[in-house]
């Protein structure tokens, strides 16, 4: 690793601590903001008042925030995330259980979208103003619009209703693979289908952009290939943005795939951020949206790093602009 | 013959293989040959605790109630008791019963014989909780003093006063589940997910956002359940669980009844309406300026039209409820009066009252149903004169809106508590003592706070009905409450499927679900 890396790194990684540093102040500050008392919500109607107080001072929900925030990094400093209030079992427990398979739902549908989004994007752009193209266009800005719940539901009823090939429901039974990748073939493509659709739209406008460069006219005058100059030297550069984008992309479904968990009910991290939202099960929350924030960043770190890796002037200037040299 | 075959070719050739193997067998993965073992069950919330300690709701009781026994317990489909655990068991005065255990009960996981230590426990756990547990069913064992170990199978039950429901929401409850006192000790917190009970179902396993795997016990003396495993599913989409009801993934699910009635042409389902014991209605804030005056809450009592507001909010598929105590409960007041909505006789009775043009917020809770009533609340009290403007809130800020100093600021409410089959269960919630909890309306009554005490204590049916009603009769002259339903549970099902559950089908009685 150069020092120009390592320089590069290192403020990164400064920055991922102060952005969960700072994700977490805001949740917790909304957590005080947010009306609905936590014991009325996790220990049902017929509490009594004494119990309930109880509950609320057991689980520090009585504490001012700074406290209990300072209370909160301090466990996650030794590894603690808490404990649930609901099934009293350990929050990292609960996360572990359910993590997997956002995980392989979110990279399934990201790659899904890669696999598919690219080809569509170069082949608009190497065919511009054809009718294709325009279809592609008309198709990716549907693609794009329709709510990822709204495919799954449709989808559901089409290949699980109609057709009768797909199941409807969860994530599949522990340890059958088979069962478990049947039960990702449609939550992948719904919540893949927008991402396809925008992946191509980019794909497209960046290859535009990048074929009309000095570097691929030379390469043209050079008498290259065609599919070389398109696939080798214009689609590098042009999945730049793509890539970043991707990074967000992943940042978000790791945590906001929530519709679709539900839709499918299939277990997740953002339906068991939305479920303890709804009773007011702040130790879940916390937990979870810190693993989510930690995830996004730590995935955005790595797609820095790989364009940064593609493109040697991105290095150059981010170390510029990051560290004082 | 030669096969040849290019790179594209072969690429595609191993792609549609290996779709075809994943797509094959679609059916085979649910469909079950000959008689079915094992049944799918939706549940619309997540499991919490399976102790009855801590338990969440009756989506968790449900479970513990098949996995333990009781002394007592429901017949199927049926509120009636008959013996469970105990061989024999009566009340010997008004504040002792006296329980035998039926001998050779065995717990699951090796841990042993059930015996009167086991009983004594169970119940005394639920009002004194170990460290750390709030006491949130101590409600359930009101006035009980203590149980008395007489022998290894004899104990007594003895309270402080005379108690007429110990038996439907105490003895034959979930809170009247018999633990096995060393598995609690020795499994402590885990007892909430691996529960140790002798009835006729024990866990296999609880799932978190998934739901719970139960399977037969064999241990368990009493009639074998029909089916060898249960799925406990938990899908909280009404319209997902439509898809897999269609689909065969789930053989059994409460539905709203818009979705509901969509399924009714579906072959190889059945759709059952049965009434409920939850009720739902809209409360009025007295201690809240002009609603402090009875006149403009009969107002807004007769400005309604609560059979508008069903077909709003159930597609007319639920029945109107004209009291607090739905029919099939002890004491309901069948000669409630049925108010019809009366324009005219509402803007007099603002006008008596002085309240020009009133202004209200109507809290409901963000879900269809209550928000189309909402609606039709609005437009039917703006002809009155009277401006609603509708609170639609998430759960957790709608149940915590009448809490504390919170409630005082409330006007109107749609709200909706479960029951039990038992008076004074369903009557305790609009008491004074309540007032900051859950009497949002926070009216207070001394004369219904005597009747609640008195009724409570009554082992006379006749005297207790009596009172039950009187009490009723107050609720209504408070006009603090419009009672809208008692709404309909609409049981989805299997055809060849024969679900048993309490009637009012909160509880649900998992050791009778038979096929047809």
């Amino acid at each position: 690793m150069s020092g120009e890396t390592a320089r590069y790194l290192a403020s990164r990684l400064v920055t991922t601590v102060l952005i969960v540093f700072g994700a977490m102040v805001l949740l917790f500050a909304l957590s005080a903001i947010v009306p609905g008392d936590p014991a009325a919500s996790l220990l049902g109607p017929q509490v009594e008042p004494d119990a309930a107080r109880q509950f609320i001072q057991e689980m520090g929900f009585d504490r001012p925030v700074h406290e209990r925030l300072w209370h909160f990094l301090a466990n996650v400093l030794t590894g603690e995330l808490g404990t649930d209030v609901v099934s009293r079992r350990p929050v990292a427990e609960l996360i572990a259980s359910v993590i997997p398979y956002t995980i392989v739902l979110t990279f399934a549908a990201i790659l899904l979208a890669v696999v598919t989004g690219v080809p569509l994007g170069v082949y608009a752009a190497t065919h511009r103003g054809s009718a294709l193209d325009n279809v592609l266009a008309f198709v990716s800005v549907a693609f794009i619009a329709v709510p990822s719940f709204v495919v799954a539901i449709f989808l559901l009823l089409i290949f699980s209703i109609w057709l009768d090939w797909l199941p409807v429901l969860g994530a599949g039974a522990v340890g059958d693979w088979a069962d478990q990748a049947k039960r990702l073939i449609l939550p992948t493509v719904a919540l893949s289908l927008g991402w396809v659709g925008f992946i191509a739209r980019l794909v497209r406008s960046s290859m535009l952009e990048v074929m009309g460069e000095n570097y691929i006219r030379t390469a043209r005058a050079y008498g290259l290939p065609q599919a070389m100059i398109t696939y080798k030297y214009a689609l590098k550069n042009a999945c730049i943005p793509t890539i970043a984008i991707l990074g967000l992309g992943i940042g978000r479904l790791l945590g906001g795939a929530v519709l679709v968990e539900i839709v499918f009910s299939r277990p997740g991290l953002g339906r068991l951020i939305y479920d303890a939202i709804l009773v007011r099960n702040y130790p879940v929350v916390q937990g979870a949206v810190l693993v989510v924030v930690v995830l996004f960043v730590l995935v955005n770190l790595v797609v820095d790093l790989s364009y940064s890796a593609i493109d040697p002037r991105i290095r150059r200037d981010v170390s510029r602009a990051g560290l004082p040299r | 013959m030669t096969l040849s075959l290019n790179r594209r070719q072969l690429l595609a050739g191993t792609a549609a293989a290996g779709l075809a193997s994943v797509l094959e067998g679609r059916r085979d993965a649910f469909a079950q040959a000959g008689p079915r073992t094992t049944i799918n069950v939706r549940i619309d919330r997540e499991l919490g605790v399976l102790d009855p300690i801590d338990r969440k709701g009756p989506w968790d009781g449900n479970i513990i109630r098949c996995v333990h026994q009781r002394l007592v317990k429901q017949k199927p489909n049926s509120a009636e008791l008959e013996n469970d655990a105990a061989a024999e068991i009566k009340q010997t005065s008004p504040t002792v019963v006296e329980f035998t255990l039926k001998p050779g009960q065995m717990f699951t996981d090796g841990f042993g014989e059930m015996t009167a230590e086991d009983v004594k426990f169970s119940f005394e756990r639920i009002v004194t909780p170990p460290p750390g547990k709030p006491a949130t069913y101590k409600g359930d064992w009101v006035n009980l003093e203590q149980v008395e170990v007489t022998g290894k199978y004899t104990g007594r039950i003895v309270l402080s006063a005379p108690r007429a429901n110990l038996f439907d929401i105490a003895i034959g409850d979930v809170s009247g589940c018999i633990l096995s006192k060393k598995a609690v000790e020795q499994r402590g917190d885990a007892i909430a997910r691996q529960p140790v009970g002798s009835g006729p179902f024990r866990v296999e396993n609880v799932e978190p956002q998934r739901g719970a795997t139960l399977k037969r016990n064999p241990d368990y003396k009493g009639p074998a359940p029909r089916f060898e495993q249960i799925n406990i599913r938990y899908v909280s989409d009404p319209r997902t669980t439509e898809l897999a009801l269609r689909s065969g993934e789930l053989d059994f699910a409460i539905l709203p009844p818009s979705i509901a009635e969509s399924l009714r042409s579906v072959q190889g389902l059945t759709i059952t309406q049965e009434p409920s014991i939850a009720y739902l209605w809209i409360g009025m804030n007295v201690e809240k300026g002009p609603l402090s005056d009875v006149r403009v809450r009969r107002a807004i009592r007769l400005g309604l039209d609560v059979d508008q507001m069903l077909v709003a909010g159930y597609n007319g598929k639920a029945p109107r409820l004209n009291t607090l105590l739905p029919p099939q409960i002890f004491g309901h007041w069948s000669d409630a009066p049925v108010y019809r909505r009366n324009v005219a006789e509402a803007r007099k009775l603002l006008q008596e009252a002085g309240a020009s043009n009133p202004r209200f917020k109507l809290l409901v809770l963000n879900q269809p149903a209550q928000q189309n009533m909402a609606l039709v609340a609005q437009a039917l009290l703006r002809e009155v004169g009277i401006t609603i403007d509708i609170d639609a809130q998430e759960g957790g800020t709608y149940w915590s809106a009448g809490k504390g100093d919170t409630g005082k600021n409330l006007d109107l409410f749609l709200l909706r508590f479960n029951g039990k089959h038992d008076p004074n269960f369903i009557m305790q919630w609009f008491l004074s003592s309540q007032i900051g909890n859950w009497n949002w309306q926070r009216w207070s009554n001394p004369e219904y706070d005597k009747l609640f005490t008195q009724s409570a204590g009554e082992l006379d049916r006749d005297k207790r009905r009596d009172q039950v009603i009187r009490a009723q009769r107050l609720m209504d002259e408070s006009a603090a409450y419009v009672w809208l339903t008692n709404e309909s549970n609409f049981i989805v099902h299997r055809s060849w499927l024969r679900p048993t559950g309490v009637p009012g089908w909160i509880d649900w009685q998992y050791e009778g679900f038979a096929s047809t």
